[in-house]
């Protein structure tokens, strides 16, 4: 009886304490409280617990939510349109019915989508000379895998990413232009400074958990997308997404959006105490919360277009690749990937990527060349625009003191000014 | 085929990156190729701007997707997350699993907007998005207790109470009404975090609680009382 007691008390002091008596209750519960010591003590608790649960602590915005959702979003629309059809599904009973069965790892099939060259001007070679009259079957993989948080972060800042460390040999990224990016294959440069590891970052600029959560997040992506942007395939092809340097400057402005004020000035002096290909200047004073704006990083190519490297040939060309059964693979057949990638190293690094003699009718410039040291691509394709307006940030090439190789094999040359003379130099 | 890449469009012969400043409203569709966005040109010039989509209420924003422009979603994502993360955070007290989840309850309302009805309000209908996909995660992880379903759970409970019975200057007062919302059994737990956290009215805990105002009257009383015991001595103290 006791207890019944209790359990209606309670239900009529919740009842009161958030307002939702009736007239009748509301009378009996007065009563109640000024008759019964245990039913005051009862509301004062109720009352306390009330405050205490209503001041709990509460996470707050999370700025970058959107962008990992999004990405999230991306993904799954990807598996949604890569999930087969009906057709689809039966297709290899069908195949195997007509005693032709394809098992192709990796699941490669690239079109080549040129056109067009310019033979008279000693154009590169084009899709007539590439095997089986443009259309190449075989197996890509990813150059880079499992690209962990310090590479990532070492990407987005410096452009380089390590690719050996037997050879010592790194991936570089230049903003050579206003015109375009030069992606080099080369010899760790000798400033063995330039280098930033995660933690080093979190000690010098101090990132907020929130923040680095945030950027945590953004280095996964950058990840992501640096594992589908170069490829290596049969035969030493080797595939660039033409912009993945896009990603340097988006990860730096992405970076610098999600910092304090303060914090963006330790952050440039870190860019600039690695010779960062980019430099971040606060345009007006503080920034918002709100106004923060993060650059989405494109998870794939643009348009699937690569520019595929041989021997002999460079050509610009769009290839349908399954990234997801890729990675699939990837992760069950480490082994294969790394012979892949030492087998396909030699091949850089030997002399049997002579200069290619012209450009591709697209992109608008292109050169590709080899010496023992480096294996050379230059690309001109404009840069992604960046809406900055919103964030007071200027994130901006930076003059340079990296020495950058040259067309002529063994020699070299400063660049100290990041304008188009640097590049004309060099393609000269 | 490959989708064009968001906010882009396949490259003409002449100027094929000529393709104008990317990403940062895109929203990516669950259309099939071509139809990204499902929107006609005529259709994207007569698109509000991003600062007229920002002053719309959800009503509006809700209509505007399903009129095709996906993009207005992330304005909802924007305005709801916080409450959605701090829903899902006072059930799980886990700030590292509640982000897949908020991803999970953000992607199951991005694939049901098209359906709202203008029923309930649209935060309600989130709420229930997120309270369902809460009892699924707690049943996955087998917190539900099927056997003592009215009593606090033995473990958390012994947890709180060897820390509540240190000397009051060392008690973290958030960390042990945190135990004790976690020691609650899932419906109890749920239909406070609901009342006294979110603020919600009885009549939208029912809506999204889907069940009687009399079911979430009781609910609440029994989280309550349950609750008063095992912080009592934090109580007394405040």
């Amino acid at each position: 009886m006791k207890k019944m007691n209790e359990q209606r008390m309670d239900e009529l002091l919740s009842q009161y304490v958030d307002g939702r008596l009736s007239e009748n209750e509301l009378k009996e519960v007065e009563a109640m409280l000024s008759e019964n010591a245990s039913a005051r003590k009862r509301l004062k608790d109720l009352l306390v617990l009330k405050d205490l649960l209503a001041s709990k602590q509460k996470l707050t915005q999370d700025i970058g939510f959107w962008t990992r959702f999004s990405a999230e979003l991306e993904r799954q629309n990807q598996i949604k349109q890569n999930a087969p059809s009906f057709t689809r599904k039966f297709m290899p009973a069908l195949s195997a019915a007509a005693a032709v069965v394809f098992i192709v790892a990796g699941s490669i099939v690239y079109q080549n989508m040129i056109k067009q060259t310019d033979q008279s001007t000693g154009g590169i070679q084009v899709s007539e000379d590439v095997p089986n009259s443009g259309r190449m079957q075989g197996q890509l993989m990813p150059f880079f895998s499992k690209i962990d948080k310090d590479r990532a972060l070492q990407f987005s800042l410096l452009g380089t990413l390590p690719i050996d460390e037997k050879s010592k040999t790194e991936l570089r990224m230049d903003k050579q232009s206003e015109k375009g990016y030069r992606i080099e294959v080369a010899k760790d440069s000798k400033n063995k400074a330039n280098t930033i590891t995660f933690d080093r970052f979190i000690a010098e600029v101090k990132p907020s958990s929130r923040q680095k959560r945030l950027i945590d997040s953004l280095l996964e992506l950058t990840s992501r997308r640096i594992e589908s942007s170069v490829l290596i395939g049969e035969n030493n092809v080797m595939a660039i997404a033409p912009d993945l340097p896009n990603i340097n400057k988006m990860m730096v402005t992405n970076i610098a959006a999600c910092l304090e004020p303060y914090q963006r000035v330790q952050f440039e002096r870190l860019l600039e105490a690695n010779d960062a290909p980019y430099t971040v200047t606060v345009k007006n004073g503080t920034t918002e919360a709100e106004n923060r704006v993060f650059q989405r990083i494109p998870q794939l190519p643009r348009d699937n277009r690569f520019v595929i490297i041989t021997p002999d040939t460079m050509i610009y060309s769009q290839i349908q690749i399954d990234f997801d059964s890729m990675r699939k693979q990837m992760s069950e057949d480490v082994r294969a990937l790394e012979q892949r990638r030492e087998a396909m190293l030699k091949r850089i690094l030997s002399k049997d990527f002579n200069r290619l003699r012209n450009s591709s009718p697209y992109p608008q410039h292109g050169n590709a060349f080899g010496h023992e040291e480096f294996f050379n691509v230059e690309i001109i394709v404009p840069a992604d625009e960046i809406d900055q307006q919103q964030m007071h940030l200027m994130v901006q090439p930076r003059v340079r003191k990296r020495i950058m190789h040259t067309v002529s094999p063994g020699s070299a040359i400063e660049i100290r000014d990041s304008k188009d003379s640097a590049l004309q130099n060099i393609s000269r | 085929m490959a989708l064009p890449l968001p906010g882009a469009g396949w490259p003409s012969k002449n100027k094929p990156y000529e393709i104008g400043v990317r990403g940062r409203s895109f929203v990516p569709s669950f259309t099939k190729t071509g139809e990204s966005g499902s929107m006609t040109s005529d259709k994207i010039q007569h698109r509000p701007s991003a600062e007229v989509l920002k002053e719309m209420d959800d009503e509006a924003l809700i209509k505007q997707f399903q009129n095709g422009n996906r993009e207005v979603y992330r304005f909802l994502v924007e305005r709801h997350q916080e409450r959605i993360r701090n829903l899902l955070f006072s059930i799980f007290h886990d700030s590292d699993y509640i982000e897949d989840l908020a991803q999970e309850v953000f992607i199951k309302a991005y694939q049901a907007l098209p359906h709202f009805r203008f029923e309930a309000s649209f935060y309600t209908w989130l709420y229930r998005i997120a309270v369902n996909k809460s009892r699924d995660e707690l049943r996955k992880k087998k917190i539900r207790r099927f056997f003592s379903f009215q009593t606090l759970d033995e473990g958390i409970e012994n947890e709180l109470n060897k820390r509540i019975s240190v000397p009051p200057e060392d008690r973290d007062t958030q960390e042990l009404v945190s135990l004790g919302l976690k020691a609650l059994p899932e419906k109890f737990r749920i239909a406070v975090v609901l009342k006294d956290i979110d603020g919600l009215t009885y009549e939208e805990i029912a809506k999204v609680m889907d069940c009687e105002l009399g079911t979430v009257k009781s609910r609440i009383s029994r989280a309550r009382s349950m609750l008063r015991k095992a912080l009592k001595p934090l109580l007394e103290e405040v």
